[in-house]
């Protein structure tokens, strides 16, 4: 497994450095550093800096600036993620490759595996730019417990890959990547509390924020980087995190098999 | 060896239905086939368009599961033991697919070792070693968007080659090349069975490809098999006429009527057409060899022969028979 992780790995990063979609990563950045702008102007001048009392109770802190810039950064790591993962097979569909990878004998979690490290290296990137363009507005992470932000980062890249099976496996079944991903995209833009505390939401979506991993992610995430909690702190939001990893890694994994042979079936038949 | 044994794939294809209703229909594209390949030995599979020649190869490489029936390859079950299989496998396409374009030939050649368990200088030796085959290692670093289409193909039969498989799948392999690098291709798949003792099964829309490479051929038609055997025994059983082309430059209406009482009195046909260089195509079939009448014929009616063909038959007649067949 660790073989073809190694090798898909080393693939994708000299397919990246001689021609990957450098659009991909600036979109990214830019789409964090709106949603930074975004919450800036609108908290400084529509709302003057108020907040209602229920920030306070909901978001456990009243540095809303600190909350929504790491919101942003969180959001693009989390569409990142997905989206790198899940368009794995289906980019292999497109360009003629998935035969010959279904020829050989390889473990598709290696696969999966050497694309989803390869990847972490442009999230991280387009991780820190979003937080250092966050910093100019307003971001403050003087109490932030660094390593436990860090240990959160790492796990929620697992549920997110988790999620990204899934989304791969809906992308390979509709042969679509545009639609689903960005229907996706936009529920967790505003579902999982990227821009407000889950709370807000009225009582009967609130259980649909909690089938996305981007929500405890975010909970765990922000008690570390603004309220400088330790990981303990955050045991709830990362036993969440794991039981919906378990959920999707099963449905994905099934998934991904049932439409890798779907998808030959459809191409032959 | 590789056996198929009544192997049975059934398409479930969804028909144009309303929003709300799924309509599905089932097409046979193979039908209780069965075949064996043994090391060494080049196997043509031939049938026209739609007769079940790609899924077939794509159930052997396990690409596909076969609806019934079993194919066994070393004793291993191509379904349930289906990694065993991959590892004895592999399959070359024609076209430009199955490569990674920004990647050198080198660099996928690497990637498709490793992906077979390949690695350190096992790899590199394996690589080195294909590169030398197929004649690319000075192309070797560059990438395979930059290739010409011959210099894709023979990189995907190096990638076809690089688990060193026993058993070597075929499909169309020389479609779209030059006829010279067409020929050095099919150089190399005779040295793959005779000097490496693969077996492979072929097929090709090229038939004259066939004849010269393939010890037996397989000729499926919707699915089944219809025949079975060397090409020269095939074309022999299924075409016994022997066409005659004669171009003589005037036609008259006695010899007209003559031409048609020779290839009458033969049980054969006969045909004529107008050449671009004012001239006259005749065209004799007879399971008969009807060259001494007919030029005793034009003799008798002092007509100049400008051009004589005598073809035998190929097995290109036997797939052509068959098509006609097929929509009669």
């Amino acid at each position: 497994m660790f073989q073809v992780a190694k090798a898909t790995f080393l693939r994708n990063t000299l397919v990246m450095l001689r021609a990957y979609p450098w659009s991909f990563v600036i979109g990214h950045i830019l789409a964090g550093v709106y949603t930074v702008l975004f919450a800036y102007f609108a908290y400084t001048h529509v709302f003057a800096g108020q907040l209602d009392d229920r920030f306070v109770r909901y978001a456990g802190s009243a540095d809303y600036l600190s909350y929504v810039i790491l919101g942003g950064a969180f959001y693009s790591f989390a569409v990142s993620t997905l989206m790198n993962v899940s368009r794995s097979l289906i980019t292999e569909l497109r360009e003629g490759t998935l035969e010959a990878m279904l020829l050989t004998p390889s473990s598709r979690k290696g696969y999966f595996l050497g694309n989803v490290t390869q990847q972490l290296m442009r999230t991280l990137f387009e991780f820190s730019v979003i937080l250092l363009v966050g910093r100019l507005f307003g971001l403050n992470l003087a109490g932030a417990d660094v390593w436990s932000a860090a240990a959160v980062w790492l796990l929620s890249t697992g549920a997110f890959f988790c999620q990204a099976l899934v989304l791969g496996s809906v992308m390979l079944r509709f042969r679509d990547t545009y639609i689903t991903q960005n229907t996706l995209f936009v529920l967790m833009a505003f579902l999982s509390g990227v821009t407000y505390p889950t709370a807000y939401l009225p009582e009967w979506l609130q259980p649909l924020s909690q089938l996305l991993p981007l929500t405890p992610a975010l909970e765990a995430f922000r008690h570390s980087a603004i309220l400088g909690q330790p990981l303990s702190a955050s045991a709830p939001q990362l036993m969440h995190m794991a039981i919906l990893s378990a959920v999707y890694v099963a449905v994905g994994a099934v998934g991904i098999r049932r439409m890798e042979k779907r998808v030959l079936e459809s191409i032959f038949g | 060896m590789f056996l198929v044994e009544n192997v049975r794939k059934v398409y479930r294809i969804r028909e144009r239905g309303s929003w709300f209703s799924r309509q599905w229909k089932e097409v046979e594209a193979v039908s209780g086939l069965s075949f064996a390949m043994r090391p060494g030995s080049i196997v043509g599979l031939l049938g026209v368009n739609g007769a079940g020649k790609t899924t077939t190869i794509k159930m052997c490489c396990t690409l596909l599961e076969p609806t019934s029936g079993s194919i066994t390859v070393d004793g291993y079950d191509a379904v349930r033991c289906d990694r065993q299989v991959k590892a004895l496998v592999n399959m070359i396409a024609g076209g430009e697919r199955m490569l990674y374009w920004r990647l050198t030939g080198r660099e996928n050649l690497q990637y498709f070792g490793s992906l077979y368990g390949l690695s350190g200088s096992r790899l590199a030796e394996r690589v080195d070693t294909l590169l030398d085959l197929v004649e690319l290692r000075e192309a070797a670093d560059t990438p395979v968007e930059r290739y010409s289409k011959g210099m894709k193909q023979r990189l995907q039969i190096a990638r076809g080659l690089i688990n060193d498989p026993k058993y070597l799948f075929l499909d169309e392999p020389t479609l779209g090349l030059d006829a010279p690098i067409a020929r050095q291709l099919r150089r190399q798949v005779k040295q793959l069975a005779a000097e490496q003792g693969k077996a492979i099964l072929l097929t090709s829309h090229y038939i004259h490809e066939v004849e010269e490479l393939c010890d037996e051929v397989y000729i499926i038609d919707k699915g089944r098999l219809v025949a079975h055997d060397t090409p020269e025994r095939l074309t022999r059983s299924f075409c016994r006429e022997t066409t005659l082309r004669v171009t003589i430059p005037v036609l008259p209406d006695a010899l007209q009527r003559d031409l048609r009482q020779l290839a009458e009195r033969h049980r054969g046909t006969w045909d004529v057409a107008e050449t671009d260089q004012q001239a006259w195509e005749l065209t004799l079939r007879s399971e008969a060899d009807l060259t001494a009448p007919l030029l005793s014929l034009l003799a008798a009616h002092q007509s100049p022969v400008l051009r004589l063909v005598t073809e035998q038959p190929s097995l290109e007649d036997v797939i052509l028979q068959m098509a006609e067949r097929r929509s009669a």
